[in-house]
C-alpha cells in the first residue's frame, strides 16, 4: 500500500513519541538510502515515514580529550574527511570512506548505518572493535549501549519501538592504535567478502611495548560482528607480534562460523578470516595502521 | 495525474536555479519526480538501487542517486542536474567541457552523471588530484567501457586547473609586488 | 570547387558530441506519445510451472487501470499468431498455458500512470502447477530431462558438425594429446539503458493511405513502434507476422542506444508491447526494470571439451572440439547461432585434422542471444588457455608455439575455405610486444606474483546478411544518407558521415543521416555482430556510384549531351570538353524539377556454409573473418587468490581505419567490457531461481577495476583494404589471457569462468603454491614445466617472463 503520510518532528521527544504510537506502523529515516531500498523491494509497508531530518542536534562531532561523540545524523561522507578523525579514528574514517560509493555516503547517516545492521556493512565492525557506545534516546528517556548490544542479529538491532540512536561515543585512550581491512572478491563496488577491524592498545606507544588491550572483530561473515574473546584476551600482557598474528588468524578462523554467498563460500571466507586477521593484526604490529580496500 | 488513493505532500526545492514545487507521491523517487514531471531527462534510472549511478543529481552541491532519494527529502534543498551545468548562453561547465575534449563518452547513457560526480567532487575538494577524482568516480558504472577517456579527462581538466592556480597564484603574488611599498 | 580533405582516417566527431556530455541527446526512454498508457509487467517466479489461472480481478478493479493481459486474451484472437521468433517461432508475447523461466512475463498490467500500473501489478495472483525444470544444458539434452517444447523433443536447439582429415588416425599418431574441460556461466548483457518500448496502433496507414478496412486485420489499423531495438528491421518483420500485416504497415523507430551489446538485438519486448497496446486500445509505454532487463536476454553458457593432438616439434596434428551451449527457454537465434559457432570453434589455428560438434539445449533459464564475442568468447577461453597448457608441457614459449600453429594467408580452413587477409601473425607479435612479453617482470611484494599471457581469436561476422541504403541529394546540395544501422555509442552515424563525404569528395558538413525509421529508412539485417562498418559501407560504395551515374544522366539530359561526356566531381557537374559549363548539384537538382536526386545501394553476402547434411558443414563460414587478440599483465594475491589486472592490451585486424579514436574506444571497450566476465560477472541459478537479477549482486567493471596500463592497437590495411567492424575483437582473448597470466605466475590453471579468487585459491592450492604462512611466500613449485622460473616471488623479478 501507499504510504500514507510523511512526518518530520523537530524536537527528539515528538520523534520517539511518533514512533512508539503503535497505533500505526511507522519507518524512521535519516538518510533514507536503506529504507528507501526495502521500501522498493516490499520489505517495508509503513503507514508512515518519519524523516529525522529537522531534528536538530544530531548532526555534531565533537572531539573530547579522550573519546569523540558523533551525532547520529552526521553522514559516512563527513566522518571520512573529517580531518581530526581521520587522524585520531582512522580505522573508522576508512571504514566510512568505503562504504557503498560516494553517493550513498552523501547521504547515508552513521546512526541509520547502525540501525540497519547491515551484516555486510564497513562501519558496525569498526565500531565494535573501538569499543563505541550508542546514546539512545526513547519515549522513556536515554540509554546507552555498546555496539555490539546494539547490531545483534542479521539486520536485527535491540532499539525498541520508538528508540532512535543519537549519537556514538567512541574513546580515544593514549597509544591506541587501530585498522580496518575490507577484502572484496569481485568488482571494486561490491560489499565486502569480509572486513577485519583490530585495535590495540599499549602502555607506551612503542610498536613492541605490551599490549594493554586488543580486539579483532570480523565483520560480512556472519548476521553480526564476530569477535573471539578468548584470542584476544590471551594476548594481553604480550607484545603484538607476528607469532601472536597466525595465533590469533588460526583462533580466528578456527572459531567462526562463516556464511556461504556470491563473494564466498563458507570455506574460502574461513581461509580469508585467516589471512585477513594475520594482515591486519601484523599492520598493528608494525605501527598505527590505516587499513584500506584490497 | 497523480492517482487519488495516494497520499502526496507539496515539495518546493531549487532545481536547476528555478523554484519546483510539486505534489508528490510520498516516497516517490527523487528520480521520478524530476523525469516525469519536471522535464528532466539527463538523470536516467538503471539499476533502482542506488549502485550505477546513472540518475546522479547535485543535492547541495553533493552527489546522490536520485532513485533512492525520497521526493519529500529535497524540500527546501538545492538540486542540481546536468542540465544546470550549462550556462544561459550554452556555455559548457569546465568538466562538460573536459569530457568532450577527451571524447568520453560511448552510448553516453552513464555520462552526465559522470560529469556531475566530477563537478561535485572538484567543488568540494579543488585541490583534487585525478586519483582522488578516479575514486570518486567507482560509483558511477560506464558499460561500455569509456573509462580510459573519462580518465583522459579528469586528468586534463585536474591538470588544466592546477596550471590556472599556479597562473592565479603568480598573478596575486604579482598583485601584491606591485602593492607592496617594499 | 575547392579539393576536398579526407576525414576517413580522422577522428571525425559524431555531431551529437556536445548534446552527448550534456545530457540532451534523446533515447527512446525519452519518447512520450498523448494518451499514453503504462504497462508494467506481472513475471513468473517458477523456472517451470502450468498455468493454473490467473485472477485479475483486483488488479482490474483499481481505478487508473485499463486492462490486464493475459497469454490467455492472444490465444485465438482474431488475425494474431502470438509466438514469435528470430529462427523458431516458440516465444509468446505473454506466457501462453505454461512458463518456461524465472521472470517470464505472465500478465502485463495497463494503466494511466505507471505507479498505477506497478500497485495493481501486486494484485494479480497467478496459480501455478510446477513442473520439473533444468537448468544445465548437458543435463536438459539427456534422455528423460523435462521438456520445455513439446515440438523440440529431447530440448534441441541447434546440432551441428563439421570435419576435416581423420581426427581419430591423428589423434593415435600424436606424440602427445590434451584434454580438458572449460565451462563459461551464463551471463547478461547489461545494457545502461533498460529496454523500453512503446506501441501505437494507428488508423492511418504510414504511406499516407487511410485505413482500408477489415483485410487489413486489426480494424485496418497500422502498428508505430517506438524501441530501444538493433534491429528495427527484424522488429518489423516479426510484428508483421504476428499481426498478419504487410510490413509497410509496421513503422519501427529505434533513436540513440544507451548500450546494447547484443542485447537489444532481433525481437524483445516489442510483441508484448504491441499485444498490451492492441487489448488496452491506446498506445502503451513499457520501461523494464532492471531485474526485468536481466530476464530477458542473456549470454550463452557453454561447456567446451577439447582435445588437442600435437607432434614432437610442437605443430597441432588435430583438435577435437565439442561444445554443448545453453539457449535458456527461448531460441532466439541459438539454432543457426550454434552453426557459427562451429567455424569459430576451432581457434586461428592450422588443422589439417579437426572434429568440430556444436549443440545447444533448451533449458529453464533465461533465453540467450548474441553477446559481445558471441560464441566465440566461450571456445577461445578453452582453445587458448589449452594452448598454454601445451606450450608448458612440451618446454616451449606460448608465443612461439602459437607463432608455429597460426593460420597464415592462403591456408585452408576447418571449413575447406581458403582464407585471405590473413593478420594472426601480427596480431599476436603486437599483442607480444605490447605487453612486453621478453621483458623481466617487474618486483612484487611478498606474496605477490606477477605473470603475462595472451589469446587471440577469430571470429566470423553474421552471413548471410543484407544492408540497404538510400542516398539523396537536394535542391539546397545537401545529402541526406538513409540507413537503418543503430547508433549506440560506437559512433555509425559519424563513420557513415565519413564515408559518405570522401567518397562524393563532398564537405561533411552537408552529410546528414537521419535515424532509423523503419517508414524511410531501407532494410539492414541488423546493427550487431561487428558488421555494420563493412556491410554499410559496401552498401553506400554502391549508392555513390549510382548517384554519381544518375545525377550524370541528369546532366546529360539537361544539356543535350552524351552522359560520358559528362565529368561528376565533389559537388559539381561539368562537361569534360568545358569546365566553365560546371555547375552545383544543388543547380542540377533543382533545374530537373525534383526536390532530390535519390539512388539506393545494397550490400548483400550470400550463405556459402552448405549445411545440407548439419553434421557435416562445409564451406565458406563468412563474407570476412574478424582477427584480434587481447595480452595482459596480472599480479596475483597468492594468499587470497585474486588477480588483478596490471597491465592490458587488445588489438585488432582493422583494415581501412575510419576513425582511429573509434577503434580505440572498441578496442579497450573490450577489455573494459571483459574483464567482468573473466574475473566475476556470472548470472547464478539455485533452484531454478535466477539469484543475483540486480546490480548490487551482478557486479559490472568500475573504473578503478580498469587496468591502470591499458592500451589498444589496430592493424591497418593500406587505402585499398578493406572496411572492418571491430566491436568485439579484443574481448575473447582476454579471459584466456588473464587465466594464461595466472598460470604463468602461479602454475595454476583455473578452466571455469569466472576466475573468481575463490577458484583460483583452490587452484593455487591443487598447484602446490600456497604461500608459506610465515613468511607469505610461495615455495618452489614440484615442476616448471613453462621454464618460466616462477618461483620465490621475491626473487622473480629478476628472471625473464617467457624465456
Amino acid at each position: 500500500m501507499p504510504v500514507a503520510s510523511w512526518l518530520e518532528p523537530t524536537s527528539l521527544d515528538q520523534a520517539c513519541d511518533l514512533l512508539a504510537d503503535d497505533e500505526f506502523e511507522s519507518t524512521a529515516l535519516a538518510g533514507g538510502t536503506a529504507v528507501s531500498l526495502m521500501l522498493k523491494m516490499g520489505f517495508l509497508d509503513p503507514e508512515r515515514l518519519v524523516s529525522l531530518a529537522r531534528l536538530p542536534g544530531l548532526d555534531q562531532i565533537d572531539v573530547g580529550d579522550d573519546h569523540v561523540d558523533i551525532g547520529a545524523a552526521v553522514s559516512l561522507s563527513q566522518v571520512a574527511q573529517h580531518a581530526t578523525l581521520r587522524a585520531c579514528l582512522p580505522s573508522l574514517a576508512t571504514a566510512c570512506a568505503s562504504v557503498g560509493n560516494v553517493r550513498v555516503r552523501n547521504i547515508a547517516t552513521l546512526g541509520g548505518n547502525l540501525a540497519e545492521a547491515d551484516y555486510a556493512s564497513d562501519p558496525p565492525a569498526v565500531l565494535v572493535s573501538l569499543g563505541a557506545v550508542c546514546v539512545i534516546r526513547g519515549p522513556s528517556g536515554e540509554r546507552r549501549a555498546g555496539v555490539e548490544d546494539v547490531v545483534v542479529g542479521h539486520y536485527t538491532t535491540s532499539l525498541e519501538p520508538g528508540e532512535l540512536i543519537t549519537s556514538v561515543r567512541i574513546p580515544t585512550p593514549p597509544g591506541r592504535s587501530a585498522t580496518y581491512l575490507k577484502y572484496l572478491t569481485r568488482s571494486s563496488e561490491d560489499r565486502p567478502c569480509i572486513g577485519v577491524a583490530a585495535r590495540v592498545d599499549r602502555a607506551e606507544a612503542r610498536p613492541d611495548a605490551s599490549v594493554t588491550g586488543l580486539d579483532v572483530v570480523v565483520g560480512a561473515v556472519a548476521g553480526t560482528p564476530q569477535r573471539v574473546a578468548e584470542a584476544t584476551e590471551a594476548e594481553v600482557g604480550r607484545p603484538l607480534d607476528r607469532a601472536a598474528a597466525d595465533r590469533l588468524a588460526t583462533a580466528y578462523a578456527e572459531a567462526i562460523d562463516p556464511i556461504d554467498d556470491a563473494r564466498g563460500s563458507s570455506w574460502y571466507r574461513t581461509q580469508m578470516i585467516e589471512v585477513f586477521v594475520r594482515r591486519a593484526v601484523i599492520e598493528l604490529s608494525d605501527g598505527p595502521g590505516r587499513g584500506g580496500t584490497a | 495525474m497523480p492517482d487519488p488513493e495516494v497520499a502526496t505532500t507539496k515539495v518546493r526545492f531549487d532545481l536547476n536555479g528555478s523554484v519546483a514545487a510539486v505534489d508528490a507521491p510520498i516516497g516517490q523517487p527523487l528520480l521520478t519526480t524530476l523525469r516525469e514531471g519536471l522535464g528532466i531527462r539527463s538523470a536516467r534510472g538503471t539499476c533502482g538501487v542506488g549502485v550505477c549511478g546513472t540518475c546522479t543529481v547535485l543535492v547541495d552541491g553533493r552527489a546522490a542517486s536520485a532513485c533512492l532519494l525520497m521526493t519529500q527529502q529535497v524540500d527546501g534543498r538545492e538540486v542540481v542536474t546536468s542540465e544546470g551545468l550549462v550556462g544561459d548562453h550554452g556555455e559548457l561547465d569546465e568538466v562538460q567541457d573536459a569530457f568532450l575534449g577527451a571524447n568520453a563518452f560511448q552510448c553516453s547513457f552513464c555520462i552526465p552523471a559522470m560529469v556531475l560526480t566530477v563537478r561535485a567532487h572538484l567543488d568540494e575538494h579543488p585541490d583534487a588530484d585525478a586519483e582522488d577524482v578516479r575514486e570518486a568516480l567507482a560509483g558511477n558504472l560506464c558499460r561500455c567501457g569509456s573509462y580510459p577517456e573519462i580518465l583522459a579527462a579528469v586528468d586534463e581538466l585536474v591538470a588544466a586547473r592546477a596550471a590556472d592556480d599556479v597562473a592565479a597564484r603568480a598573478a596575486d603574488d604579482a598583485a601584491v609586488d606591485r602593492e607592496d611599498p617594499r | 570547387m575547392t579539393a576536398h580533405t579526407s576525414v576517413i582516417g580522422t577522428d571525425f566527431p559524431v555531431r551529437d558530441a556536445r548534446d552527448r556530455v550534456t545530457g540532451s541527446i534523446r533515447f527512446v526512454l525519452d519518447h512520450a506519445v498523448p494518451d499514453m498508457a503504462h504497462a508494467r509487467l506481472v513475471t513468473s517466479q517458477l523456472p517451470h510451472a502450468r498455468i493454473r489461472s490467473i485472477d485479475t480481478d483486483a488488479a482490474t478493479a483499481m481505478p487508473g487501470v485499463v486492462t490486464v493481459v493475459t497469454g490467455a486474451d492472444l490465444v485465438d484472437r482474431d488475425g494474431l499468431d502470438p509466438y514469435f521468433g528470430d529462427q523458431r517461432a516458440d516465444q509468446p508475447a505473454i506466457a501462453i498455458d505454461k512458463v518456461r523461466h524465472v521472470g517470464e512475463p505472465v500478465a502485463v498490467v495497463v494503466a494511466d500512470s505507471a505507479a498505477t500500473a506497478r500497485e495493481a501489478a501486486l494484485r494479480v495472483v497467478v496459480d501455478y502447477d510446477p513442473l520439473d525444470h533444468v537448468v544445465d544444458a548437458e543435463e536438459a539434452l539427456e534422455l528423460g530431462a523435462p521438456t520445455l517444447h513439446d515440438a523440440h523433443p529431447g530440448n534441441d536447439c541447434g546440432a551441428w558438425g563439421l570435419h576435416r582429415g581423420d581426427v581419430d588416425a591423428a589423434l593415435a599418431d600424436a606424440d602427445h594429446v590434451y584434454r580438458g574441460t572449460w565451462t563459461t556461466p551464463p551471463g547478461s548483457h547489461v545494457p545502461m539503458e533498460p529496454h523500453v518500448c512503446i506501441a501505437r496502433w494507428e488508423d492511418e496507414a504510414h504511406d499516407g493511405r487511410t485505413g482500408n478496412g477489415d483485410d487489413r486485420g486489426h480494424g485496418g489499423r497500422s502498428l508505430h513502434v517506438w524501441s530501444a531495438a538493433q534491429s528495427p528491421h527484424a522488429v518489423r518483420t516479426a510484428l508483421s507476422g504476428m499481426f498478419g500485416l504487410p510490413e509497410d504497415d509496421v513503422r519501427v523507430e529505434v533513436g540513440n542506444l544507451g548500450g546494447a551489446y547484443g542485447a537489444k538485438g532481433q525481437v524483445k519486448i516489442e510483441p508484448l508491447v504491441a499485444c498490451a497496446a492492441l487489448v488496452a486500445g491506446r498506445p502503451v509505454r513499457l520501461e523494464l526494470d532492471r531485474d526485468e532487463v536481466f530476464f530477458t536476454i542473456g549470454r550463452h553458457a557453454a561447456v567446451v571439451r577439447l582435445t588437442t593432438g600435437m607432434d614432437a616439434q610442437g605443430h597441432i596434428v588435430a583438435r577435437d572440439v565439442d561444445v554443448v551451449y545453453n539457449a535458456g527457454a527461448y531460441a532466439v537465434t541459438s539454432p543457426g547461432a550454434t552453426r557459427q559457432a562451429l567455424v569459430r570453434a576451432p581457434g586461428p589455428y592450422r588443422l589439417a585434422n579437426v572434429r568440430l560438434r556444436s549443440r545447444a539445449a533448451y533449458t529453464n533459464t533465461v533465453p540467450t542471444g548474441p553477446f559481445r564475442g558471441a560464441m566465440t568468447a566461450q571456445v577461445c577461453f578453452a582453445y587458448e588457455s589449452q594452448l598454454d597448457d601445451i606450450a608448458a608441457d612440451l618446454g616451449i614459449d606460448p608465443v612461439e608455439l602459437r607463432r608455429r600453429n597460426l593460420l597464415r594467408e592462403g591456408d585452408v580452413f576447418a571449413t575447406g575455405e581458403e582464407l585471405e587477409d590473413v593478420h594472426f601473425t601480427s596480431l599476436l607479435d603486437d599483442a607480444a610486444t605490447a605487453i612486453g612479453w621478453d621483458e623481466p617482470l617487474p618486483a612484487t611484494a611478498p606474496g605477490r606474483v606477477r605473470g603475462r599471457g595472451l589469446g587471440i581469436m577469430l571470429k566470423s561476422t553474421i552471413t548471410p546478411s543484407r544492408t540497404e541504403v538510400r542516398l539523396a541529394v537536394d535542391t539546397a546540395g545537401r545529402i541526406r544518407l538513409d540507413s537503418s544501422s543503430v547508433e549506440m555509442g560506437q559512433g555509425v552515424t559519424a563513420t557513415l558521415v565519413q564515408l559518405v563525404a570522401d567518397w562524393l569528395e563532398v564537405d561533411p558538413d552537408l552529410v546528414d543521416v537521419p535515424a532509423p525509421d523503419t517508414a524511410r529508412t531501407p532494410f539492414d539485417t541488423t546493427t550487431s555482430s561487428s558488421r555494420t562498418t563493412f556491410s554499410a559501407g559496401a552498401a553506400v560504395r554502391d549508392a555513390i556510384a549510382a548517384l554519381r551515374d544518375e545525377l550524370a544522366a541528369l546532366a546529360a539530359g539537361q544539356w543535350g549531351c552524351d552522359r560520358d561526356d559528362v565529368e561528376v566531381d565533389g559537388g559539381t557537374v561539368m562537361r569534360r570538353a568545358d569546365p566553365a559549363s560546371a555547375v552545383t548539384w544543388a543547380e542540377l537538382v533543382a533545374a530537373s524539377g525534383r526536390d532530390e536526386v535519390l539512388v539506393d545501394g545494397v550490400f548483400q553476402s550470400r550463405d556459402e556454409l552448405d549445411s545440407t547434411d548439419p553434421m557435416d558443414v562445409h564451406g565458406r563460414a563468412t563474407v570476412h573473418w574478424h582477427q584480434g587478440a587481447a595480452a595482459v599483465e596480472v599480479e596475483v594475491d597468492v594468499e587470497t587468490g585474486r588477480v588483478t589486472v596490471e597491465r592490458a592490451h587488445g588489438n585488432c585486424w582493422a583494415g581501412r581505419v575510419v576513425s582511429p579514436l573509434r577503434v580505440r574506444q572498441q578496442n579497450q571497450g573490450c577489455i573494459v567490457f571483459g574483464l567482468g566476465p573473466a574475473l566475476f560477472e556470472q548470472v547464478v541459478y539455485e533452484g531454478g531461481q535466477f539469484t543475483n537479477p540486480n546490480l548490487s549482486e551482478y557486479l559490472l567493471p568500475s573504473i578503478l577495476d580498469v587496468p591502470r596500463d591499458l592500451t589498444s592497437s589496430a592493424l591497418e590495411g593500406g587505402p585499398d583494404s578493406e572496411l572492418h567492424g571491430v566491436g568485439e575483437m579484443a574481448l575473447p582473448g582476454l579471459a584466456p589471457a588473464i587465466a594464461n597470466a595466472l598460470f604463468h605466475a602461479t602454475g595454476a590453471r583455473v578452466r571455469d569462468l569466472p576466475l573468481t579468487p575463490e577458484r583460483v585459491l583452490r587452484a593455487l592450492r591443487e598447484a602446490g603454491a600456497t604461500p608459506d604462512r610465515a613468511t607469505g611466500t610461495i615455495p618452489e613449485r614440484a615442476s616448471d614445466p613453462a621454464g618460466t622460473g616462477a618461483g620465490d616471488p621475491t626473487t622473480m623479478g629478476g628472471a625473464s617472463a617467457h624465456a
